[in-house]
Parts: C-alpha cells; structure tokens; sequence
C-alpha cells in the first residue's frame, strides 16, 4: 500500500496551471491572487488532494495583507497541511501565520476566536507528529463545544484520511501488530471494523487477533554494510601528477 | 512602485553641517580603497556633468555605508527616502544609467546594508511598539506606516531581479551559452546584473527573516552553490547565503542538508582566516559560533560524523551544550532554546505592529521558536531510544519499556517518531528544494507484535581518504 499511496502534498500534480502561474511568478504577490488561491483551496478541501505549496502563497498573502484574512480559510489550510504528518508541513503553514494568531494567550486573557482555534489545531497536530495516535482520537471525540466537528467539516473525508495515513506509517515499522493496538490507534470502535478496515482498505490478512503485514522496504530491517564507492575518478588527481612527473 | 516618490533629491541628515566635508573624505576613503583609477573618473566625467556625476557616484558610494548604530528615527527614514530615490533613479529612468559600480562589493554592500537597515528598523518598530512608553516615537511610526514597509522592500529586490534579467542570464551560463544574448539593454551592464544578482541572495534572506523557509530556497532555483558562483567572489555574500541556506533547511527539519551547508562554509572560513581584515573578521567570527551552535542542534536530531576541523571547533565553543543535547529528555530543552535564540536570524514581523495595545506585539522570534520546540519535543527521547536499541539485535518492548520506567504504549510512540524521522529528503541535484527521501540511520528496526528486531549498518572501513592523504603527504 505504501507504494501505491503517493504522498506529494508539495507539488501534487492536480496543480492547475493558473495555480503554477501565481505561485511561481509575482502574481503571488497580488492581493487579488487571493480568491482564486482561496478556491482552490476548496477545490482541494472537497476533492481530497493537497497542495501545501500553493496553501503557503495564500497564508503569505493573509500575512502581508492582513485585512484579508478569513479565519476560516487559515485554519482549512492548517487541518489539510496536518494530514500530510509526519512532515514539516503544519510547521512551514505555522509560521507564516502571525503571532498573534498563533496560539492563545495566558487565560483569562481575551484572544481572537483565530489564535483559540489555532492553539486547538496545534495540539491536536501535536499528538499526530509525535505518533500518539490513540489521543489524537480521544481529543477529536472529546470535542465537548464541537470545536473540532466545525473545525474540520470542511474537509472531506478528513477522518478516512488520516486513518489511512496511520495505517501506512504502521506498515513501515511493523511485520505484526495486535488488532487491539490498531483499534486505538485508527480510532475504531471494535474489533470487527478493525478487521474489515485492515483487510479492505490495506488488504492486510488478519490471524488470531494479530494482523499481519507484507514485508516491504521499510518493515524489514535489514542488516547493511556500508561500503566505500571507489572509483578512478577519486584518484585522478595522483595519477595525473605521477604521470606528469615521469612523462 | 508606490513608494517612491517622483523627483526627490537626496537631503542630509538633519543638523549635519560637516556632512559634506566629512562625505567628500569618505569618498576618498573608499576610492583608495579599491585602487579607483582616475582613468575611470575621467571617463565620466565625459559622460555627464562633473559635477552630476561626482553627486551620483559619491550617492552610490553612500548607499554601501552602515548606518551609525545608534542613529535616529529621522536618520533612519532619511536613509529610507535616500535608498528610494537612489533606486528609483536606476530603476526608473529612461533606458539604464551610466554608472559603473565603484567595485566589485559595491553590489553586495548596498543590497546588504538596504536589508540589514530594513530589518533593524522593522525591530526598532516593533520594540517601540511592544514597550508602549515612547508616545512621541510612536506617533511619528504610526504616522508612516510604508516607510520600510515589506511591499516596497521585496518590490526593490524584485524589479532589479527583473530589470537586469538575471535570472535569463544564470539560465544561459547553466546551458553554457552567452548570458550577454539574453541580458537585454540592462543586464548587460555591471551595475544592473550584479545588483540583480545579489537581490535574488537578499531575497532568501527576506524570506527567511519573514519565516518563509521554502520560498527562501525556492528563490536560489538559479544560482548553483559552487566556487564559480558569482557570491563566492564576496566573501560576505558567501557567508550569508550559506548561513540563510542551512537555517531554512534547519527548519524545514532537512538537518543532512543543513549541515552540508554549514560545514561547507566553516571549512571554507577557517582556510581563508588569514587574509581576512580585522572588522570583517569580528563578523564573520560572530556568525561562526552561530552556525556552530546551529551544527550542534542539527547534529543532536540527525547523528553524523563531522569534519574533524569542525567537531573540534564545536567541541570547544559548545561542548557541554552539545553532550546535553546528545543525551535528550526534557533537561536538553532548554539548551535547544538557548542556542536557538543565540543562532537564529533576527525575524520580523511583514506589518507595523498594533501600537495601541502593546501587549498584543509579540516578538516573532518567540513565535518561531515556540513551533520549532513542538519538534524538538516530539524528539527528545529519540536519542535514548537509540542508545538503548544499540545494545540488542532482539528485544521485547515491555521489557525496553520497563528498562525506561514508561507505559507500552509510550514506548510505541517513542519506536514510531524515531523510525519516522530517520527518513529524509536530501539533495542530490537540481534545485535546492529537491532531493529524495532516505534513510540517514544506521540504526534500523522493525517490530513483531511486541517484539523489536534490530539492525545495525556497519560502516565499512574509508581508505581512499587514507590513501589520498597520505600519499600527498608522502610525495609532496
């Protein structure tokens, strides 16, 4: 599976080229690059692809013109850029955006409804890049004043993607893993959709509660030595001067 | 570009009655300093007035110098006023004017001290700002908010780029043609293609400074980090490339390629510290120990052999620093803070900050950092894991997890953030935003249920370096 997934949230090759035109060339500076950057955005939001790239023109954007911003736009671009984990990407989308709205300040100081909004999307990035997959789960499903729910609904299929991507990056550390541990981790809720999610979407095979994965290049761990290329060329130097000398 | 305003002649700053004796002996200065033959001044003196050109070269000369550290708010936009009439002049005028550079840093000066003016003044505002007890600074800030404004700055940089056709002519010496062919009535003249070319490095460093890691290295697609390269020539613009280079790949968590960068440039700098002047030195030395410390972070997330020159010199200047970084967990924390901010550029902030409630101004070098600590983070405990992993070929995960006094679970997290970090994307060619993704560990492992099997990469032993040394050293 992990082949057949591609993972290229930086330059996909669902980009249009209007998109190529604007982020490459100083149209990205124009303010009004910002609407047709801001359906695209949609366009990506509905149709399950990614383009971090053309996501950080419009925050650059926002960050130069900060008239223009729409809360709701920053954080769509925040919640596509976190189901490219684990990668820099929610970090590069984190830093354009201004301090302000970053994260909240001390409590019981008023902030933006923005910087509230960003500080939950941290944290809930936070337990994807550090691999604590059962909490990233628990912090969606305590979702108390549906922050999250409202936070997310705008992206299809935002859930399956992320599942999706767990799954993957299981398949490169393990040969092995306990249905249980998978169920806390794709954020399931018994055993039989654990099972009918590892053998239809992964086409995984499951053996006493234990699922087994394909060996690929990543779960296999192989011993390597390294060795030395050595070619002429690192020599040519010492020859060319013996060869001089006796000449 | 609305910035500029039409027609201004360049006023000196206020209260400076000597300036102009002072300015003539700057002049000099400099004049003697590159060996400015009166060859040159006698043709242009034929190429315009006298007195015309004397005035536009001593402006040219004059936009290269430092602003006094200390200067005032009024110096400071007259500074500002002076690099838009300057610019506009050569922008703007019709065709391009005759002016040679006065030498061959004079490019790199002016791009450099415009930057550096820029960025100063962006943090002078923001202090004022955030302090909230200068009502008189503040009014005359809130009062000009373009001066030094972000637009105008990347608009300078960008027409100059655009003017001399730069970026044509480095696509023409790549293909190994004739870059005069696609230079055009501009970039065929020294003044406007090394001043286009030294804008594109001002750029990454904009860039960078505004926290826009990857349009930073984006904007070098054209310039091939070489020794032929046009920077490399300057040694101050060489410097700074490879310092702005190596932090925004730092950030963008490409630590093999950041330190390709900063060991590139330390090496380079302790061979050529000998030729080097005494004031150019103190910064060039200030910048060292900040790539230093830059190494060691690198180094603490992605574990690599150094050069010898350079691990010395790390040793010594951060040795403790290094080995607490080395052995992770939350003591190392802030050790990564105190060298990221003794290491890191001076951010700023793209607009003017809100001078009406200070407290809403915060630094962006805290933003910045607070988003690279969440990695840091994420990464503390990857070097005990390591170390542990070292010792077994198999080992059971409840076992490891009791060794460390954590929960199964912990530990999980702890195997999968290491493994998933051990894959990179590295440069091998092109621009420097490619590369492919590797594997840079010689630590590997997989797991079986709750049992972990560990692979080690041994390292072959390296004799053609051996060789090569000791054969020059034996017939030299």
């Amino acid at each position: 599976m992990a082949s057949t997934l591609s993972m290229n949230g930086e330059d996909p090759v669902e980009r249009p080229d209007q998109i190529r035109a604007i982020i490459g060339g100083l149209e990205r500076y124009n303010p009004q690059a910002a609407e047709v950057l801001e359906a695209y955005l949609a366009q990506q939001c509905e149709q399950k692809f990614c383009d971090c790239n053309a996501n950080r023109a419009l925050l650059k954007l926002y960050q130069l013109n900060p008239d223009r911003i729409k809360d709701e736009v920053v954080t769509n671009v925040l919640v596509k850029t976190m189901t490219q984990f684990p990668s820099p990407q929610f970090d590069l989308a984190l830093h354009l955006l201004s301090p302000a709205n970053a994260k909240p300040g001390p409590p019981g100081k008023p902030t933006s409804d923005l910087a509230e909004a960003v500080g939950k999307l941290r944290a809930l990035n936070a337990h994807l890049e550090s691999a604590n997959y059962a909490q990233f789960w628990a912090t969606l499903d305590n979702d108390t004043d549906d922050i999250y729910a409202d936070l997310t609904t705008d992206i299809q299929g935002f859930e399956e993607i992320i599942r999706v991507r767990i799954a993957q990056l299981v398949s490169q550390s393990f040969r092995e893993i306990s249905v249980s541990v998978l169920e806390s981790w794709l954020g399931l809720n018994s055993e039989e959709e654990v099972v009918n999610f590892v053998t239809e979407t992964c086409g995984w095979k499951v053996e006493g509660g234990v699922v087994q994965i394909p060996k690929n290049a990543e779960n296999e761990a192989k011993k390597t030595e390294i060795r030395e290329d050595v070619n002429v060329d690192m020599f040519s130097r010492v020859i060319k001067r013996s060869w001089e000398e006796t000449a | 570009m609305s910035a500029f305003q039409q027609g201004m002649a360049p006023v000196r700053a206020m209260g400076d009655v000597d300036s102009d004796v002072e300015e003539e002996a700057l002049v000099a200065d400099y004049k003697e300093q590159v060996q400015y033959g009166e060859d040159d001044m006698a043709e242009l003196d034929q190429q315009a007035l006298a007195q015309a050109a004397d005035d536009l070269q001593a402006r040219l000369v004059q936009a290269a110098q430092p602003l006094d550290f200390q200067a005032t708010l009024e110096a400071k936009f007259q500074s500002y006023d002076n690099y838009c009439s300057l610019f506009h002049y050569i922008l703007n005028s019709e065709g391009p004017v005759e002016l040679e550079p006065p030498s061959y840093y004079w490019a790199w000066d002016v791009i450099d001290e415009f930057i550096y003016q820029f960025n100063t003044f962006s943090t002078y505002r923001a202090r004022i700002a955030r302090q909230g007890n200068n009502e008189e600074e503040a009014q005359f800030l809130r009062d000009a908010p373009n001066t030094w404004g972000c637009y105008s700055v990347l608009n300078v940089l960008y027409s100059l780029i655009q003017k001399s056709q730069i970026i044509e002519q480095l696509g023409a010496m790549k293909r190994n043609e004739d870059p005069a062919l696609v230079a055009g009535p501009y970039g065929t003249k020294n003044l406007y293609r090394m001043l286009g070319y030294f804008s594109i490095i001002g750029l990454l460093r904009v860039h960078c400074l505004l926290g826009d890691f990857s349009l930073a290295l984006k904007t070098l697609d054209d310039i091939e980090l070489n020794k032929k390269a046009m920077f490399a020539r300057v040694m101050a613009a060489h410097f700074t490339t490879y310092y702005y280079v190596g932090f925004s790949y730092m950030m963008m968590r490409r630590y093999a390629d950041a330190l390709r960068m900063f060991s590139h440039i330390l090496i380079y700098v302790s061979r050529t510290k000998n030729f080097q002047k005494n004031a150019q030195y103190d910064s060039i030395a200030k910048k060292n120990d900040q790539m230093l410390a830059l190494i060691a972070i690198c180094v603490a997330f992605h574990p690599t052999r150094l050069d010898d020159t350079i691990h010395t010199a790390l040793r010594e200047k951060f040795g403790d620093e290094l080995l607490k970084l080395q052995r992770g967990g939350p003591e190392s924390l802030p050790v990564y803070e105190e060298l990221f901010k003794k290491a890191c550029p001076k951010f700023i902030s793209p607009v003017p900050p809100n001078f009406d409630v200070p407290e809403s101004n915060i630094d962006p070098m805290d933003h910045h950092l607070s988003i690279f600590m969440e990695e840091v983070k994420t990464n503390m405990f990857s070097p005990i894991i390591r170390s542990y992993l070292r010792l077994y070929t198999t080992m059971d995960l409840k076992k490891l997890a009791g060794f460390l006094d954590v929960q199964p679970d912990e530990l999980r997290a702890m195997l999968l953030v290491n493994k998933q970090r051990t894959k990179q994307v590295r440069w091998t060619e092109g621009g420097l935003l490619e590369g492919e993704w590797v594997n840079t560990s010689d630590l590997d492992y997989a797991l079986q249920g709750d049992l972990i099997h560990i692979s080690e990469a041994k390292m072959g032993r390296k004799l053609v370096d051996w060789y090569l040394r000791n054969l020059s050293r034996t017939y030299a």
